[in-house]
């Protein structure tokens, strides 16, 4: 009985759980659910957390990135600069190797080599926005061999008063030559025309410049110790006289972007002062592979009112660019301290055009090349074709009292040829050829004393550069 | 003849005139949530101020935490004027960059504070965690927003207001100091200002409760709707007094020193105190007051003087680093 009645509970009891499970499984269920969703809830709020914490971490970041100083490092050179760009120091560089060799000079010549050229450590850097300042030092250069002498370049300090007024001071290029104020890294050929001769070169004083009209015209006035043709200024001047120069460029179709004339600029430059220097007005004229060809005498010295004026014009459109130059120099010399003084007009012209075949545009700051040369890729860089025709005459008046007719040309008429390989924006090679015929004073020998000049000058001068 | 004669004097007088007109930008730098307050206030300036002097003046604003805004000033951001949250961050003005006299806070009415404003809890619809007072976010399980104080400086309101509450209820600097330990242990992000604190409860969805600037919880309620949110007033808080400066060093370099002044005392006057309580500031003028009284509930509120010994001292024992938020926070 009790046997039966335990069955009877038994199956009873499995009846009854049967029957619940259902309910008891739908419960279970229902919980799970609940469970999950609570989960979900929170794994959705840390995710939005954490979300929220990189947002927030975004904006610090962002916000510091504000006013964290800025480290620029590309082709242009080394930047650092304050967050806001008013304070900024600026490591640049030059370097560049020649090779020069002359065909048919006689052989008696040594002037075939390999020249270490120019060789540059550019600091530049601008304070409170408007102060700037700039310092290049040449470790490169013509120096004799074995001669290590280093060279301040430039050296000086710019306040920029507005656009319409920027002040310079210290050693800079003085403003009278338009090839000789291009950059060295971005001429047409390796080396400047023989124009270049007959204007100052870097020298010490006060600028004052700036765009007016616009920027339909730049103004530059100054006033400088004043310096020989072609010569670069010591630290110091020990005469009272000064260069006044001005120079004024006018690019009257800068903003009409659909003119071809829009790369235009045409103006002229000029100087006057006196000299009384105990050296002779130059060091020598030189020819486009950079031999001397006419040197005043030793005892030639400077006394008197100097003055140049010099014409001058840059065009730009596309691919294609000229510059075009003419210099008057008249300078008053003295065969000796107390000799009769005389008025010597030297004059020279340039016309230079460059061409760049891969269609990149020509420009007074170089041509950037589309694709950097890179062999694996394919790029080759920008190649650009260069020519020039340049004339350098000497007064005749120079001979034979202040410089001797046989062992100098009065003339040099030169023709030059160049091939530009920009590899990219800072590495360059260069390849050009110059041709110089040299003409005589009536005065002179049939033939030369000067080796040099008893045939053109056939020059084949290659560059290899790094400019940034 | 004699017209003629008249409207030429006319003309060239209002050449004159015209020519004589001075055009002027100041720049306020401020903290967070007053980005509304500001574009109102300006506005009305700047016609207050061309109808006294013909003078055109722009006033361009900066904001951010107040802390932060401190410092980028120090840094040589160049504030005409400086409306920050609390009187420390421009007494860092004078400590750090001499920029205002050290007395600056007595040269305008009231403490150089032209409004006030208290701090408040602002919740989800419902109050789905029945938070009421300060000892309902120290709960396990609550969610807190509230910016950074050593960024912000309705962040370092914050955390006095319940400082104050905690040392008035449990009686011990000690037992303040774990009140305020238990509360940051519920606070997942620190915002580095108080409008940014904002769009994480807002915008993020974050948190149960954000501890708010009172004038920041009704304009979050009046841009996201009142069905949204809801704003719970603790039975304790804090007067906050934000302040506001001229930067003599900057305006005398500018020359705008006149304006700024002008600028600042404009706050005072019934048209900045209506602006600054139709943003929700509480205003100084009784008048104003009144005429806003159903907005602004009453609650006990401490103050820095009283309750911690003025913004000095409290910004030494409570922010500086090392400080006691160092304390519990980095722990």
């Amino acid at each position: 009985m009790r046997t039966y009645t335990r069955a009877i509970r038994t199956a009873l009891a499995a009846t009854s759980l049967l029957a619940a499970l259902p309910a008891l499984r739908a419960q279970s269920t229902e919980s799970e659910i609940q469970a999950l969703r609570a989960q979900i809830e929170q794994l959705d709020a840390k995710l939005r957390i954490l979300e929220r914490k990189n947002e927030i971490k975004d904006e610090a970041a962002a916000t510091a990135a504000t006013t964290a100083p800025k480290i620029t490092i590309n082709d242009k050179g080394f930047t650092l600069a304050s967050a806001d760009g008013a304070n900024s120091v600026k490591i640049r560089g030059l370097i560049q190797l020649d090779s020069r060799l002359f065909f048919n000079d006689g052989g008696g010549v040594v002037n075939n080599s390999f020249v270490l050229r120019r060789a540059r450590i550019i600091s530049e850097g601008t304070f409170a926005k408007n102060y700037s300042f700039q310092l290049v030092p040449e470790f490169g250069g013509g120096s004799a061999a074995g001669a290590t002498a280093v060279s301040i370049l430039d050296a000086n300090i710019g306040i920029a008063v507005t656009p319409q007024l920027q002040l310079k001071f210290g050693k800079f290029k003085s403003p009278v030559g338009l090839e000789l104020l291009q950059s060295d890294a971005w001429t047409f050929f390796n080396e400047r025309s023989i124009v270049t001769n007959l204007v100052p070169n870097r020298d010490l004083g006060i600028q004052a410049s700036g765009d007016v009209l616009g920027g339909a015209l730049n103004y530059t006035v100054g006033i400088f110790n004043g310096i020989a043709d072609g010569a670069n200024s010591g630290n110091a001047d020990f005469d009272n006289e000064k260069d006044g120069v001005v120079r004024l460029i006018a690019s009257p179709f800068k903003s009409d972007v659909s003119s071809p004339l829009q790369g235009l600029s045409f103006g002229a430059s000029a100087s006057l002062g006196r000299e009384k220097t105990a050296s002779g007005r130059t060091g020598g004229y030189k020819t486009d592979g950079q031999q001397t060809f006419f040197s005043y005498a030793a005892s030639t010295i400077t006394d008197g009112q100097n003055w140049r004026l010099s014409p001058q014009l840059d065009y730009r459109n596309g691919s294609l660019g000229v510059i075009g130059e003419y210099v008057l120099s008249a300078s008053n010399v003295r065969p000796s301290a107390t000799g009769t003084k005389t008025e010597l007009r030297n004059k020279a012209w340039q016309l230079a055009a460059g061409y760049v075949l891969t269609g990149e545009n020509s420009s007074y700051a170089g041509v950037v090349p589309n694709n950097n040369f890179d062999f694996s890729a394919g790029t080759w860089g920008a190649f650009e074709v260069t020519a020039r025709y340049s004339d350098l005459k000497v007064d005749d008046n120079a001979f034979p009292v202040f410089a001797s007719a046989a062992t100098n040309a009065d003339e040099a008429k030169a023709v030059g040829v160049g091939l530009n390989w920009y590899l990219s924006k800072a590495v360059a090679f260069k390849i050009d050829y110059y041709q110089t015929k040299f003409g005589f004073n009536a005065a002179a020998p049939a033939v030369s004393t000067t080796q040099i000049l008893r045939q053109d000058e056939k020059a084949f001068l290659t560059r290899f550069q790094v400019a940034f | 003849m004699k017209f003629k004669v008249l409207l030429s004097f006319l003309v060239a007088a209002a050449l004159a005139a015209a020519a004589s007109a001075k055009s002027i930008t100041l720049l306020n730098v401020s903290y967070d949530p007053t980005r509304e307050l500001y574009v109102d206030f300006n506005a009305a300036f700047a016609k207050y101020w061309k109808a006294k002097t013909g003078d055109d003046v722009t006033i361009k604003q900066s904001h951010g935490g107040s802390g932060a805004q401190a410092r980028a000033i120090n840094d040589g951001l160049q504030a005409d004027v400086a409306t920050l949250a609390l009187a420390a961050d421009v007494d860092a003005l004078f400590n750090v960059g001499k920029l205002v006299p050290q007395d600056w806070q007595k040269r305008l009415p009231n403490n150089s504070a032209p409004y006030t404003s208290t701090i408040v809890f602002l919740v989800r619809k419902g109050n789905p965690k029945g938070i009421k007072d300060w000892d309902d976010l120290v709960k396990p399980g609550v969610t807190i927003v509230t910016p950074n104080p050593k960024t912000s400086g309705g962040a370092r309101w914050n955390y006095l207001a319940a400082w104050g509450y905690a040392l008035k209820k449990y009686g011990s600097d000690d037992k303040a100091k774990e009140f305020i330990a238990k509360l940051y242990k519920n606070v997942p992000v620190l915002d580095s200002g108080a409008r940014g604190s904002t769009t994480t409860f807002v915008q993020r969805e974050i948190g149960d409760v954000a501890i708010s600037w009172e004038n920041e919880a009704f304009l979050a309620l009046k841009e996201y709707g009142a069905d949204k949110f809801a704003i719970v007033v603790p039975s304790l808080s804090i007067l906050a007094e934000p302040t506001v400066s001229v930067v003599d060093k900057v305006v005398k370099k500018k020359g705008t020193e006149e304006v700024a002044k002008a600028y600042l005392d404009y706050l005072y006057s019934d048209e900045g105190q209506e602006i600054a309580a139709r943003n929700f500031y509480r205003p100084r003028n009784a008048a104003v007051q009144a005429k806003y009284a159903k907005v602004f509930p009453q609650l006990e509120l401490i103050t820095i003087d009283e309750a911690f010994g003025g913004w000095a001292k409290a910004q030494k024992t409570h922010f500086a680093d090392g400080g006691v938020f160092d304390q519990i926070y980095l722990k």
